[in-house]
């Protein structure tokens, strides 16, 4: 056989291998929420077929190591990415993503941070083709057989809390903040950046979770109100927020529905205490089936919209 | 007696560069603060929670971000203690503009946009020489099985942009005009994949050969490896401590030296296993006790890692640099081909967690 003919069925050889890895690759049709071990911050992956959903990067960049595992390697788009808010422990991996990744839609907050690095997520987001939306509650987005509806903020918390940085900027940039949309970075605030959390309700068939953030007790009570009025069916997941501090999950946040699952991304003995005595009893007195990856790595449920698949700890 | 005096004479004059080198080295007692610009001549390599180079002979590790990259210039501070700089911080930070690291920028995001990111920088290391992207756990385990070497260019790559160079030239152009624009071709990658110190000196010996060719002379390779190391040391004699320098160096002059004594000890072996076998342990006897003096570790099972992967790393070189070019004109196909090369990166990979 002549080098040729054995280049040339190196070449085919090699194409059926790749060809069968990208189909056995393909995720299945079941949504996966996954609560990646990030350590001390949080990442939640949805993925679903070929649609995710990324809400936070957590700290360094294990993320991505999160991402290589449950995307097929052909898949270099996410759709949508939430920052709940400008924290180095909710942010900073999302800078290896935006260099590894294109990503469809960018949900986050104009809140700016002084942090050198969120200036680089910013020029990195703005290089790209990503559109930006500054979400408020009442907005709602469905991707594929995923809808996202934002709960807070609301545009009068943001409206009383924010105090805009654009008139330093030329006219371009007001504008821009007065349609609201595609800005990062748009004004500063004297309140804690936790209060700007994006809380989002993730829904697929049957199946809901929550996506808090770091939001403390008083929004959590407020958030109760909000569930109550808008959900009148049981919820099952909730991320437990500010990863299980005691000013985070609050009595009548549990109380607004019926949860199954209550997730707490941590780290493994961090210095800040989390989570907090308090926070796992009551979890443990509504019999809420507590999942931490701190305890378990990447915490993953799938449905497949009625269904749950838990894992156990 | 005639034949050894080009070489006394040689010798000489690196001696004397390198008692001059000693003497002329500024020291530094600790505690001192220093501020160093300098141009970053070698990528800097990227840690979970930071990013590590080195200026002048100091060790210095930098915060993640601003990322600093091959070819800029950098202005640094820091505090003298032994041979690291502490606390140091970046004071001014220039890109480097140029076409060719601009290349090599535009070459290694298109790596890691196709493909999940340890692959991604396996393709990245070996058709380019970028070490930035392996991660932390990855370059570990690499370093552990003893295949660290592959995801460095090393002068494999020369070889190899030489031969595919001339194999189409010499289709197009006269030999001569042809060999000399694969030497033209040489120093160019040498340049977009870093400049360091292990391709540099495979471009010094691919020149040299092609040079012979050339001008009708008989090829030494030993010769043209002592020759190009001398000049080297004599251009950078700071390169005598680059790890890189020294293990380039010692890999080529034992395959050299071994590889026609081992054809022969297995020459009952089917000829591709041999290949692969052959080359291994030689490069191996010469470099195991310098990888042993250097991190005082050295995997026995070392060799049998690399006979299982190193085939691996002509084809994906190759796909990583045609899809690479293919890219700057579509992207889309370019990473379809660049696709062709997971199979390949996912068995590399796979290997080495098992031995590492």
């Amino acid at each position: 056989m002549s080098n040729r003919w054995k280049l040339f069925i190196f070449l085919l050889v090699l194409m059926a291998v790749t060809l069968w890895l990208a189909a056995i690759s393909y995720p299945g049709r079941n949504l996966r929420v996954i609560a990646c071990d990030v350590g001390q911050g949080d990442a939640f992956l949805v993925i679903r077929g070929k649609t995710e959903i990324l809400v936070d990067g957590g700290p360094g960049n294990k993320v991505i190591n999160c991402l290589n595992n449950y995307l097929p390697f052909w898949d270099r788009e996410i759709e949508v990415i939430v920052l709940t808010h400008p924290q180095a422990d909710h942010y900073s991996g999302l800078i290896e993503v935006f260099e590894n990744y294109s990503v469809k839609y960018f949900l986050a907050n104009a809140l700016d941070s002084s942090s050198s690095n969120y200036s680089v997520l910013k020029s990195l987001v703005g290089g790209s083709q990503t559109v930006i939306i500054n979400p408020t509650s009442s907005v709602s987005m469905r991707l594929d057989l995923i809808y996202l509806d934002i709960l807070s903020p609301s545009s009068e918390f943001l409206a009383d809390n924010s105090v805009t940085t654009y008139e330093q900027k030329d006219r371009r940039t007001k504008e821009l903040y007065q349609t609201n949309n595609g800005v990062l970075g748009a004004y500063t605030s004297e309140q804690d950046p936790n209060q700007f959390s994006i809380v989002a309700m993730l829904s697929y068939g049957e199946f809901d979770a929550l996506f808090t953030g770091d939001i403390d007790n008083k929004l959590s009570d407020d958030l109760a109100e909000i569930i109550k009025q808008k959900y009148n069916k049981p919820l099952e997941y909730i991320k437990v927020p500010h990863h299980g501090s005691k000013n985070g999950l609050s009595q009548s946040l549990l109380g607004s529905s019926n949860w199954k699952i209550g997730v707490i991304s941590v780290g493994k003995n961090n210095s800040y205490g989390h989570p907090h005595q308090e926070v796992l009893k009551i979890l443990g007195e509504k019999d809420i089936k507590i999942l931490r990856t701190d305890e378990m790595g990447d915490v993953v449920i799938a449905t497949d919209g009625k269904n749950l698949i838990i894992p156990e700890n | 007696m005639r034949r050894f005096l080009p070489w006394l004479l040689v010798t000489i004059i690196i001696i004397i560069r390198l008692i001059y080198f000693y003497q002329g080295r500024p020291s530094y007692p600790d505690g001192t603060r220093l501020r160093i610009t300098y141009r970053v001549t070698s990528e800097p390599i990227r840690y979970s929670s930071s990013q590590y180079l080195r200026l002048r002979g100091f060790k210095v590790y930098l915060p993640l971000f601003p990322e600093v990259n091959y070819g800029d210039r950098v202005i640094i501070e820091g505090r003298v203690d032994g041979e690291i700089l502490k606390d140091p911080s970046l004071i001014g930070i220039k890109e480097r503009g140029g076409n060719l690291y601009y290349l090599r920028k535009r070459l290694i995001a298109f790596y890691q946009k196709s493909l999940p990111n340890d692959h991604a920088a396996l393709v990245a290391g070996m058709t380019l020489g970028s070490k930035a992207n392996i991660g932390q756990d990855f370059w570990a385990v690499l370093k552990e099985s003893g295949t660290a070497h592959v995801v460095v260019a090393s002068g494999m790559n020369v070889t190899l942009i030489a031969s595919f160079l001339t194999t189409f030239l010499v289709l197009v152009i006269p030999r001569r005009r042809a060999i000399f624009l694969a030497i033209v071709g040489i120093w160019l990658y040498a340049l977009i994949s870093g400049f360091d110190a292990p391709i540099v000196r495979a471009a010094v010996m691919g020149s040299v050969a092609f040079t012979a060719q050339v001008l009708g002379k008989v090829y030494n390779a030993t010769r043209a490896l002592f020759l190009s190391a001398f000049a080297l040391l004599f251009i950078k004699t700071d390169w005598l401590y680059d790890l890189g320098f020294i293990l380039s160096f010692v890999a080529t002059l034992s395959l050299i030296i071994f590889v026609p004594k081992l054809q022969k000890v297995f020459k009952a072996l089917p000829k591709g296993i041999r290949e692969n076998l052959v080359t291994t342990l030689s490069a191996q006897i010469g470099v195991a006790p310098i990888l042993y003096i250097a991190f005082g570790q050295f995997n026995v099972l070392s060799p049998l890692a690399n006979i299982l992967v190193l085939w691996t790393v002509v084809p994906v070189t190759i796909i990583g640099m045609i899809s690479g070019i293919i890219s700057l004109v579509t992207v889309p196909i370019g990473t379809l081909i660049l696709w062709l090369s997971y199979p390949l990166t996912l068995w590399f990979i796979s290997v080495v967690n098992v031995f590492g």
